[in-house]
């Protein structure tokens, strides 16, 4: 093999590298470049006019702390509901017979697929009658609505690589079918779990329209939400824009860097 | 009293109409205290369902399972005084051997002192004692059934069930697993319920063996019995290697009462059997592989050419087609030289070896033909 056709995948992954890693790069610098000196030419790979002052404002001038803390509630929210219902439902689907599983099974995958809109104009009427507009609640199961199938498929097959001789053995051992479950299962499907955690985090965090949909009180907005309002009010104040994108980010990139491992195995049994 | 194990025509189906599968039909027997009783049979015969039944894992479609004065065909495997070991070991793979050990014992509620007391001297018989710290991955296979077996034995249950526990194991470890469960056997005061599709562990390790085929017992009876007096042709080929030979024959009338014809000679018939073989005309008549000598081939003699021959060892196994076709097996000293493959040979055997099985129920009508 020439040295040329060994580099070559490598010259390709830094090519590709680039085209990622160059946005991302930009906010960062765009984020700490004060508002004045933005679009001051020479227009520059490097600056060195640092400042934190986008953050500042940012954070004290405007509601990007409450919309972080929303968004965090719903985040939170749909994690925890999602990891109870996913496995649950699972495992039900893997240990239990019942009339229909087949069908159930195959209707969840399928109603993964409606794209979030066609979802969110009868959300908006049913969680008006019900007042669940603009809580919590309603947004965490809204964002449940489009997660939680995915997740249910997620831990079906999880559970089915589960060997049904463990929770056996755990019940000669003398365990309940919930002891067994909890002891037994939960550990080895422990990779499903966070899998599910992490896709229910990313769509609750990155959701645009349900919560432009359903939070029409500014104190429930969350970050997608609240960062469209900054475009519109402050006739774009881009160094403070890409602050807000930056601080949005850091979660993601904090639960995808400690979780990869986990996350990398979900997406293989999945896939 | 004394604890049995008692199934009352247990029956189990699986599945509804067209594929419907009748694992185990009508199944009655009795396992006495502290046997060693062995389900043996092919795959599909029903012997791991009946196991699963005995264990509460299965519900059965019929019939009654009795531990002593209980009726347990309606509880659940943790309301049953059993233990059970699974053909792919099932230990907890998160869990070092010390849990997995223990678990029984602290799903129990035991405080943790007792717990590892216990888990300590179940770990020494097995030979486990350095290896508690260690997950079941770690392990070879042989140490991870030892586990398996830990785990099983160290809550004393009344009834341990062992599902083709040595299926997983190589050959060599099988024979020393084998030795070391005979042995725990002595030990412990549990009855144990083994299920394999291995005649020679069954006929080594058991007190009594359940011949299973097609959801049925073909015959229950002490390892030797199944040996010398099986009940049909299945049993009296499934037990002995290699297996029995099974070749046709036929009942003639001669001036002393009725023989068996078979590869063109006729053997007498003891009166004791003239009753059985009365009105029969077609048979099968049995022989094992050990009971035929090559001879050097006489005119009174079955001729035959040694068509094939197998090195076991000590012995040799060769097969032998006779004139008219028929192909008989027989087990030999390892003398190659004597009766070399293509070889005209004489067989001979004596007629006490013989069994005469139905030709139409495939049961054993007669067996020592010859003796009185």
């Amino acid at each position: 093999m020439s040295r040329l056709q060994r580099s070559g995948p490598l010259v390709l992954l830094l090519v590709v590298l680039v085209l990622v890693a160059f946005p991302f790069y930009w906010m960062l610098l765009t984020s700490v470049t004060p508002r004045e000196a933005l679009f001051r030419p020479p227009y520059r790979l490097f600056r060195l006019d640092f400042s934190l002052g986008n953050y500042r404002e940012l954070l004290f001038a405007t509601e990007f702390v409450r919309y972080f803390a929303n968004s965090l509630i719903a985040a939170v929210g749909a994690i925890v509901l999602n990891v109870i219902a996913a496995t649950l439902a699972g495992y039900g689907l893997t240990r239990f017979a019942f009339p229909g599983k087949k069908t159930f099974a195959f209707g969840t995958l399928f109603s993964y697929m409606f794209p979030p809109m066609l979802m969110a104009i009868p959300l908006y009427i049913l969680f008006s009658a019900l007042q669940m507009r603009n809580t919590y609640t309603g947004l965490i199961l809204a964002h449940m609505a489009i997660s939680l199938p995915l997740n249910i498929w997620l831990m079906w097959q999880y559970f089915q690589i589960v060997p049904l001789s463990l929770e056996e053995a755990a019940w000669t051992s003398g365990a309940s079918r919930l002891a067994a479950l909890r002891q037994v299962c939960l550990p080895s499907a422990r990779p499903g779990i966070l899998s599910v955690a992490i896709f229910s985090f990313a769509l609750s965090w990155n959701d645009f329209t349900f919560a432009f949909l359903l939070q029409t009180d500014r104190k429930m907005f969350t970050l997608p939400v609240g960062l469209a309002s900054f475009v519109e009010q402050t006739g774009v104040h881009w160094g403070m824009v890409m602050a807000a994108a930056v601080l949005v980010s850091v979660p993601t990139f904090l639960l995808v860097f400690f979780l990869q491992r986990y996350l990398l195995s979900g997406l293989r049994t999945a896939g | 009293m004394a604890f049995t194990v008692r199934l009352e025509g247990l029956d189990k189906r699986f599945g509804r109409g067209a594929r419907e599968v009748h694992a185990v039909r009508d199944l009655s027997l009795e396992i006495g205290e502290r046997e060693f009783f062995t389900f043996v049979g092919p795959s599909g015969c029903g012997k791991t369902t009946t196991l699963r039944m005995i264990a509460g894992l299965e519900t059965p479609t019929a019939g009654r399972i009795w531990f002593g004065d209980t009726d347990v065909t309606a509880l659940p495997p943790q309301q049953r005084d059993i233990a059970m070991v699974f053909q792919d070991i099932a230990l907890f793979p998160y869990m070092t051997v010390r849990q997995n050990i223990g678990y029984p014992l602290r799903i129990a509620g035991l405080p943790r002192v007792r717990v590892d007391e216990k888990v300590e001297k179940v770990a020494a018989t097995l030979g486990l004692s350095d290896k508690l710290g260690q997950k079941p991955g770690q392990l070879s296979g042989g140490q991870q059934q030892r586990v398996a077996i830990g785990r099983a034995i160290i809550k004393e249950p009344k009834v341990l069930l062992m599902d083709e526990p040595l299926s997983a194991l190589d050959a060599r470890l099988r024979v020393e697993m084998r030795t070391e469960i005979l042995r725990l056997h002595r030990e412990i005061s549990s009855t144990i319920i083994y299920v394999t599709h291995d005649q020679v562990e069954a006929m080594t390790m058991s007190t009594r063996v359940a011949v299973m085929d097609q959801g049925r017992a073909l015959q229950i009876d002490p390892p030797r019995m199944l040996f010398r007096r099986p009940a049909d042709v299945t049993v009296a080929t499934f037990i002995g290697t290699p297996a029995m030979n099974i070749m046709p024959a036929v009942i003639v009338s001669t001036p002393s009462g009725p023989a068996i014809e078979l590869l063109g000679r006729q053997t007498a018939v003891a009166p004791r059997h003239h009753a059985s073989l009365q009105g029969l005309k077609h048979v099968e008549v049995g022989i094992r592989p050990q009971a035929v000598q090559l001879v050097a081939p006489g005119p009174e003699r079955i001729a035959g050419r040694v068509f094939l021959r197998e090195p076991l060892g000590l012995e040799d196994e060769v097969l032998v087609e006779t004139t008219e076709g028929t192909r008989v097996k027989v087990v030999t000293a390892a003398r190659e030289e004597e009766f070399p493959e293509g070889m005209v040979v004489g067989l001979e055997f004596a007629p006490q070896d013989l069994y005469v099985f139905d030709l139409e129920s495939r049961r054993t009508l007669a067996y020592g033909i010859s003796s009185a």
